[in-house]
């Protein structure tokens, strides 16, 4: 092998494997060999927890970047998040740190936001100017800076819910401790099984005849003696009971089948048939009734007034007064036709028979 | 005391040689066809048994790992644990083993012959330094080679682990998974410190091996002994290394 042959082939050997240390360091640092495109956004939490560079940003499951570095503001941490062009979040869409599996590794999730919100970065600013070479040697060209941040919330992780298990394990503790001692007592008063124990023993004679007293009752019962022994144990009156039962769901259908038809009534005058249908949904009928209660009224107006024969009737004075003299003197003539009338009745009859 | 003393000689003449190898450092663009020559000793011809070896130590790592993490359900997390150990510890000390072993010897028995054979004491006479012409070129290619080879090491190590796990039915983890694993697991910052520890070994092991070759005397029978001390001094030289590297890299 000449010299040029072993140099050519250490050189390969060389290049090599340095080409493979950049795809280690490509791979392991930012997931991919080629830089993605894309829009850089802030999301600021108290804590990033295991969140670490490269790991990944999903939209309802679906991967649409990666964080692409981590850093400290003031009180708070940050993570810059890279997002895949022309993939829009909406200006209400909240971003946290979830956590895959217990001993699983942590993303960014963002949901969906709201249909109809403006998004947070507009769909033309959702494409870094990066060219090919950027891309293959991004040291040519800086991380895209954040242009928007995007609201965030606390999820629950494994140490906050284990830290609530611990304080309900405390508080269940501390239940428990009291309630041994209501029912163990504290040594100086006697506790709920001592207080019970001692109300047994004081009454052990009325609980006794309590007890019997509840035997004979319920032995009585089971004999069918007694009005509640009697309604469980006689048919007779189960059959009636079932009686009255069916009865009752009689009256319901028949119920049930008035109020059909009072709600058919009430559809049919809703519709404006029938009589009263008419009445009250014919404008035309109610055009009616308004003239002639006008009408009405303007009578009445004038009977008032004592205009007209009827007016002149209820208003008039004096005609009462003639009508009374009038009476009086009808009065006074039929009192003379009584007299006459016998006589005058005898000569009919005589002119009739004759 | 003696075997005392015979160490810490052995530790000053490795550190003055040393020095000396990195003063002369700035005649190596003449020297670049040894350099070229060592580069391909130690590098190119490494690579062949690197790789069976470091894809056997991957395949085996998986298959002992998926065997032991079956009982507590962890076998999702072979590649993480496989990327790890290989990057991490396994790489850089098998590539130092089999630099000691292939690369170490050779340059100890070269050497040794070198000294026995008086062709060392020539170089002196005739003003050249054995440490420019024998030394220097040797330790910057391995410098230059090890990288190469700690990162192919890793890189296989970490197929074969992919090749077991997915061929091996009672461990049945896809090869997608491996590697997602492996990736949400691992930084670079771990395999840059395999490669710095490797660095570290492969130089040291070159630069005992060169040290030892070079101090050989007596007779041809001194030449194996130089190999046989060469190589375990190297072989200690590595893992009390690697203790105390890994701690200082943490």
């Amino acid at each position: 092998m000449n010299n040029l042959q072993q140099t050519a082939r250490v050189g390969l050997f060389f290049l090599l494997g340095l080409a493979l240390i950049w795809v280690t360091f490509e791979t392991l640092n930012g997931g991919k060999i080629l830089k993605d495109e894309g829009y850089a956004i802030t999301a600021g939490f108290e804590s990033l927890k295991e969140l670490k560079q490269g790991d990944e940003v999903r939209m309802a499951g679906v991967r649409i970047g990666e964080v692409q570095s981590t850093r400290l503001a003031g009180r708070r941490a940050e993570a810059i998040l890279r997002i895949d062009p022309m993939v829009t979040i909406k200006s209400d869409a909240t971003a946290s740190i979830v956590t895959a599996g217990l001993i699983g590794t942590n993303y960014i999730g963002i949901d969906l936001g709201t249909a109809g919100v403006p998004d947070l970065v507009p769909r033309e600013k959702t494409r870094s100017p990066r060219g090919f070479f950027s891309r293959i040697l991004p040291f040519l060209q800086p991380e895209p800076e954040p242009i928007a941040e995007i609201q965030t919330k606390t999820a629950a992780d494994l140490n906050s819910i284990m830290a609530q298990i611990g304080a309900l394990g405390e508080k269940l503790e501390s239940s428990l401790g009291s309630l041994g001692t209501a029912f163990a007592g504290d040594g100086k008063n006697p506790g709920l099984i001592q207080k019970i124990d001692g109300l047994v023993t004081d009454n052990r004679e009325k609980l006794t005849a309590t007890m019997t007293n509840i035997r004979e009752i319920t032995d009585k019962v089971n004999k069918g003696e007694g009005t509640l022994g009697r309604l469980i144990s006689d048919p007779k009156l189960h059959d009636e009971l079932v009686a009255t039962l069916n009865e009752i769901k009689a009256g319901a259908t028949e119920a049930k089948g008035f109020i059909a038809n009072a709600q058919s009534i009430i559809d049919h005058v809703k519709q404006g048939k029938g009589a009263i249908g008419t009445l009250v949904f014919d404008e035309k009928i109610g055009d009616d009734i308004r003239s002639s209660v006008a009408t009405l009224r303007t009578i009445s107006d004038k009977i008032s007034r004592g205009e007209g024969t009827l007016g002149k009737l209820l208003n008039d004075d004096s005609l009462f007064r003639d009508t009374q003299a009038i009476m009086k003197k009808a009065d006074r003539a039929l009192d003379g036709f009584d007299d006459t009338g016998p006589i005058t009745a005898v000569g009919v009859v005589y002119r009739g028979l004759f | 005391m003696n075997q005392l003393i015979k160490i810490l000689e052995g530790i000053g003449s490795t550190l003055q040689l040393l020095v000396r190898s990195a003063s002369y450092l700035p005649s190596l663009p003449r020297q670049f066809g040894r350099f070229v020559e060592q580069c391909y000793l130690i590098g190119y011809t490494t690579l062949p048994i690197v790789a069976i070896l470091s894809f056997f130590i991957g395949s085996v790592l998986a298959l002992q790992a998926g065997y032991s993490m079956q009982n507590f359900g962890a076998k999702q997390l072979i590649g993480a644990l496989v990327g790890l150990s290989m990057a991490r510890e396994l790489g850089p000390v098998m590539v130092a083993i089999l630099l000691a072993g292939r690369v170490g010897s050779a340059i100890a028995a070269e050497l040794a012959s070198m000294k026995v054979y008086q062709e060392i004491d020539a170089l002196v006479t005739m003003n050249i330094p054995p440490a420019r012409m024998l030394v220097m070129p040797r330790l910057v290619a391995v410098l230059v080679m090890v990288p190469v080879l700690a990162i192919i090491a890793n890189l296989v190590g970490w197929f074969g682990g992919a090749i077991i796990c997915s061929s091996t039915s009672f461990i049945g983890i896809e090869p997608t998974t491996y590697f997602a694993t492996m990736r949400q697991n691992m930084e670079f910052k771990d395999v840059l410190n395999g490669l710095i520890k490797a660095e570290i070994f492969g130089f040291f092991v070159v630069l005992v091996c060169c040290n030892i070759g070079l101090n050989t005397r007596g007779g041809p029978r001194e030449i194996g002994a130089a190999v046989t001390r060469a190589v375990v001094v190297s072989l200690i030289l590595i893992l009390v290394l690697d203790y105390f590297v890994t701690k200082a890299l943490m």
